[in-house]
Formats: C-alpha cells, structure tokens, sequence
C-alpha cells in the first residue's frame, strides 16, 4: 500500500466517522455540547494541519545554517576535477 | 548562517502559528463546554464565523496563487515570443 493510500484510507475512515456521527446515524444521543464540537471538526484538523506547517516553516527559517563543511567539500572536488580536465587538454 | 532578520521572522512565524492555534482551540473546542452566560464568550466571535473565516482565508489564498500563476505563465510566454 503506498502512502497515498494510506492517507486516503485513513481520511475516508475519519471522514465517515465523522459524517456518520454528525448526521446521527448511529442512533446515539450525544450531549448539545459535544455535537457543537463535532460539526467543525474537519475545519479545526485543517485549521491545525495550517499552524504545523506555518510553525515548521518559521522554524527552520529562524534556525537554516550554512554548510560550511559541505561546501569545502565541494569547492575541493571542483579544483580536483578542473586540475583532472586540465591534464587531459580541456581549456576552461 | 541565519541572521538577526531571518530569526526576527522565523520566529515571529512561529510564534503567530502558536497563537492562531491556541485562540481556535479555546474557541471551537472549549468553548462549547462552558456556560453560556460566562464572561468569556465575549472574547469570541459566534460560532459561524469559526468555518467562515479559514473558508474564507483559504479561498482568498488560492485566489492569489492562482492569480500568481496566471501572472508568470503570461509573462514566461511573452518572454518567450520576444526572443524568437
């Protein structure tokens, strides 16, 4: 199963639950208070989802860093390789 | 590294995700369980308004990605028949 599906899967199954609780389906007699939060409940998941990803991205915003070593790295592999392409006759 | 700005906004993001959160979880979640008649419930706009402000949030959103996309599509195929 990819996690596509499992994705879909699990909001279909929440979804149902949801609507299935919210129409009354199952005969149960929820309390006045407790089907006021029921019925924005999808609006509160995305409204959550929302601040995680707003929250994530000022996270790592407030706290990237440079990869020093990284890049020395890399400036080094590229002398390496124009000193080998030079040997070989290749004109930069 | 991450300069004084980066972190002034990162941070800043941050904390306004926590606020939004919290203030929609006093108001959608909490609120139905307590009294109706308590003080609190001044500090809340009805309960409509909890759909209808991230509806309209959201569709405002893609709105102005839509119109962005638009917008550099144009331009990109302008750019393009100029230079051939």
């Amino acid at each position: 199963m990819t996690k596509l599906a499992q994705w879909l899967w699990a909001l279909a199954l929440l979804g149902s639950t949801w609507a299935a609780l919210t129409m009354g389906a199952l005969g149960l007699e929820l309390p006045s208070s407790c089907r006021e939060v029921l019925w924005p409940l999808p609006a509160y998941l995305l409204v959550s989802a929302g601040c995680y990803a707003l929250g994530t991205v000022g996270y790592r915003v407030a706290t990237f860093h440079d990869c020093e070593d990284a890049a020395r790295e890399l400036q080094s592999q590229i002398q390496e390789a124009r000193a080998d392409l030079t040997r070989r006759g290749l004109r930069f | 590294m991450a300069t004084g700005t980066d972190q002034v906004v990162g941070l800043g993001l941050v904390a306004l995700s926590l606020i939004i959160f919290t203030y929609y979880t006093a108001w959608v979640i909490l609120l139905p369980f307590i009294d109706s008649q308590h003080v609190i419930h001044k500090y809340f706009l009805p309960r409509a308004y909890a759909i209808a402000i991230p509806l309209a949030a959201g569709h405002l959103l893609l709105l102005f990605v839509g119109i962005f996309i638009t917008y550099v599509m144009l331009k990109n195929q302008n750019d393009t028949k100029k230079t051939q």
